[in-house]
């Protein structure tokens, strides 16, 4: 097994570890197992990476891209609270989102206990590897995110300024470690250890979105970073924990010791230590509550008539195509990795057909002119995502069970997919295009109502086009390992151009008089016809067999 | 070791989960060599038992001895001398078979060499050679059942706890294991054997032990037991002894609901 030169370095510590009653052979294996095992779990940040021969490692250098960001506001000058509130709130936010997508596995293992202490292995030595495990990766972390920033502070603020972002910087840490841990306590204390694993869950979808969108909307943030801001202390942001970690530059770099910035830096040096101390006393009940990880989920009230019953009977044309549709919908709201793979998508489609009209806002625009002009229909990129879940729905985390699907006589397989395209529909897409709609009315005015009608024809088409061409297999029958990086993306830029065409035959139409309504009927007709007749015709059978 | 020293010895052990009473005071002397068939039906304590007696659960009364030493004193040295395949086959699956067992023959103080060198041939013997380089995710669940039993007796253990230790292994791989116990016990290893399987307890058990709400209900030989009980299989004696007769009644009732379609 490989090395690791972080076990070297502990190898140092042995004398010191030992005399706290550590077994230090045991704990560097387990160390060096739990290392290998990392390398080869997909961080949250890179998922869409190939297996290589690291898979943490390799993800670092996004840390390091995401910690660029930080430098304009280590060098600008001007309030120090306010930019290195900033700073810290960009730490905080990485730092605990990475440590709960990523690191939840490592703080929740009840494997753990079996495997190790069924051995010659004592709890203090097992407890000892966890802490140790999490702060090796915290240190990687955090030193990827800063390190840009540290050294651009070095150079253009000073050694004072550097040695306190350094000290705080892993004061952060601490107190990210411990919040997390306390946090999970809390959840596991009040609620079932599947509420947990749901809340790590959207976290990882929040950190997805998060990097994504923020490629787009940093550089768009920085025309409002220059502004001059002033920033006075308030009683909010004693709230914010980042912002009592700017407090000691004021006190110590601009000598300004009033109550609230010796309040800031007394908050930032005492918060994590008392909970550092809050932690390690309530740390067995912590371990106590985690055999709730294991135990059976408290069954569920299970509601006989739901929203979505109704629905899927009003829309479905047969039976057999109602149960698909109500299993499909089931598996898009509850299967975890499906909803860590295609939700960030979906979050992303809701934002940027606004980060549009935010370019054309800041290329001199006014709100007044967008509103009354035709940016409309930038609504459509909305529809951008269609062809990614359409092809993302075979994959699924429980591709196993697909077998059902072979083993029961259906009539026609057909309904298996038509059921679930309109599960994806009216599931995910509609309420997503209808918080769309709402915002865009607001800003255009009642006047789009027909276009808007007009799209979500088209997206409708849209889909059962995407479909067509790149969606014909069994749903979630394989594999998110199989999903393919290479010829999809050629497909997928096809799908945009599709898209391009609906968008240009919208616009056209529209200039014409009554030619929205025109289009509208036309739309009406071609979906009414491709929904009731599109799916008859031979099926090839596509689920592969090699489960 | 002495015929006559017990290698486990548990008093009076009690144990509760909240408000649930899962052990009520078990009393059991385990002498080297005996293979115990500990049966049960499910929520009985069985697996508890076996966790007490690895350290794995705490809060427990009553006194456990093994090796003649109290487990709640002692350090954890004694699972030096212990091999458990726990009923769920959980492992760390993202490491190869070599990796994993020759981790496991480390953690019980083997060097690295040595750990290799035996799973290896370990391997060989149970047929999972050519998989050995594989991560443990892609086995069936045979595969992971033959690793967590080479790595229950990678370092030569005098005591062994398996709980289904034969699910998921094919019908020669269940004859080669069970003659592998037969040669254990006869070597004087002390074997505890929970399953729910009762031919196979019958045939293999030098010594049955059944427990029933937290109770030892039955423990003796199954010729002991036979004639106490009147019941000529296992099967018969672990009905009657829980107080189970309704199976007949309860299979009427379920193919009655299964016919209801189609009438």
């Amino acid at each position: 097994m490989k090395e690791f030169r972080t076990l070297k370095l502990l190898d140092r510590f042995r004398t010191p570890l030992e005399k706290m009653g550590i077994q230090y052979p045991q704990l560097r294996l387990i160390l060096q197992i739990k290392l290998t095992m990392d390398g080869r779990r997909p961080p949250t940040i890179a998922a869409h990476k190939k297996d290589s021969d690291n898979l943490f490692i390799s993800s670092l250098w996004l840390y390091g891209l995401v910690g660029l960001v930080l430098i304009p506001f280590v060098l600008m000058e001007g309030n120090d609270l306010f930019k290195m509130s900033i700073v810290f709130s960009v730490i905080f936010f990485m730092v605990s989102t990475s440590l709960i997508s990523d690191f939840s596995a490592v703080l929740l293992d009840i494997r753990d206990k079996s495997l190790l202490l069924s051995r010659p292995v004592h709890a203090r030595t097992m407890n000892m590897a966890k802490v140790i495990h999490i702060l090796v990766y915290m240190t990687l972390v955090t030193a990827a995110l800063t390190l840009p920033s540290l050294l651009a502070s070095l150079f253009k603020q000073g050694p004072a300024f550097f040695l306190i972002y350094l000290v705080e910087i892993i004061w952060l840490d601490f107190l990210v470690i411990t919040l997390t841990a306390l946090l999970y306590f809390l959840i596991l204390r009040f609620f079932n250890g599947e509420t947990l694993k749901d809340m790590i869950n959207y976290v990882q979808i929040g950190l997805t979105v998060v990097i994504t969108v923020g490629y787009q909307l940093v550089f768009r943030l920085f025309s409002f970073s220059s502004l001059s801001l002033s920033f006075e202390p308030a009683w909010w942001q004693y709230l914010l924990p980042p912002v009592w970690f700017a407090g000691p530059y004021e006190m110590l770099l601009n000598r300004q010791v009033t109550g609230h910035y010796l309040a800031f830096t007394l908050l930032a040096l005492i918060v994590p230590i008392v909970s550092l101390v809050i932690y390690i006393r309530l740390m067995p009940l912590f371990e106590h509550h985690l055999q709730k990880l294991a135990e059976q989920g408290e069954a569920g009230k299970r509601r006989l008539v739901t929203l979505q019953n109704i629905i899927g009977r009003w829309i479905c044309g047969n039976k057999d195509e109602a149960v698909f549709f109500h299993f499909a919908s089931v598996m898009m709201s509850r299967e975890r990795e499906f909803k860590l793979k295609v939700y960030p998508s979906l979050g992303l489609s809701l934002i940027i057909p606004f980060i549009f009209i935010l370019t054309s806002l800041s290329t001199g625009n006014s709100l007044a002119e967008i509103s009354s002009g035709r940016s409309y229909l930038f609504i459509y990129f909305c529809g951008a995502m269609i062809p990614t879940v359409v092809m993302m729905l075979k994959y699924s985390g429980n591709y196993k069970g697909s077998w059902i699907f072979q083993a029961i006589p259906l009539k026609d397989m057909n309904d298996i997919y038509k059921g679930t395209l309109k599960a994806f529909l009216s599931r995910l897409f509609i309420p997503l295009y209808l918080f769309e709609a709402v915002v865009f009315v607001s800003v255009f005015g009642t006047r789009i109502i027909p276009d808007l009608i007009a799209v979500l024809l088209s997206l409708f088409l849209y889909t059962y086009i995407s479909y067509k061409l790149l969606g014909r297999n069994m749903p979630f029958a394989e594999p998110f390992q199989k999903v393919q990086g290479g010829g999809t993306t050629a497909k997928l830029f096809g799908m945009m151009v599709v898209l391009g065409l609906f968008a240009g035959i919208h616009v056209i139409a529209s200039r014409m008089d009554y030619g929205t309504y025109l289009f509208i009927v036309i739309l009406f007709a071609l979906n009414y016809l491709v929904w009731r007749r599109g799916f008859a015709g031979r099926v090839e059978q596509t689920l592969n067999s090699g489960l | 070791m002495n015929q006559a020293e017990p290698v486990i010895s548990i008093t009076d052990l009690r144990m509760r989960y909240g408000d649930r009473f899962v052990l009520n005071g078990i009393d059991l002397q385990v002498h080297p060599g005996q293979i115990i068939g500990y049966i049960g039906p499910n929520g009985a304590g069985k697996s508890t038992t076996v966790k007490i007696m690895l350290g794995l659960v705490e809060g427990y009364s009553g006194d456990v001895h093994i090796f003649g030493q109290n487990i709640a004193e002692a350090g954890p040295e004694y699972k030096r001398r212990i091999g458990y395949v726990p009923e769920v086959a959980e492992l760390y699956d993202t490491l190869t078979a070599l990796e994993y067992l020759s981790f496991v023959g480390q953690l019980y103080g083997m060097n690295a060499g040595d750990a290799e060198f035996r799973s290896l041939h370990l391997a060989e013997i149970l047929g999972i050679k050519d998989a050995f380089n594989s991560r443990i995710s892609s086995f069936s669940k045979g595969m992971r059942q033959k690793v967590m039993l080479i790595s229950s007796l990678l370092h030569n253990p005098d005591i062994l706890f398996l709980d289904e230790p034969l699910s998921g292994l094919d019908a020669n791989s269940v004859m080669v294991v069970k003659e592998i116990l037969e040669l254990l016990s006869s070597q004087g290893k002390t074997i505890f054997y929970s399953s729910h399987i009762m031919d196979v307890v019958e045939k293999i058990s030098s010594r049955i032990i059944l427990l029933h709400d937290g109770r030892i209900a039955a423990d003796g030989s199954f010729d002991e037991l036979k004639e106490k009980s009147l019941e000529s299989s296992l099967e018969n004696i672990f009905t009657q002894l829980t107080g189970f007769d309704q199976h007949r009644e309860l299979a009427e009732r379920f193919v009655a609901v299964v016919n209801e379609v189609g009438e």
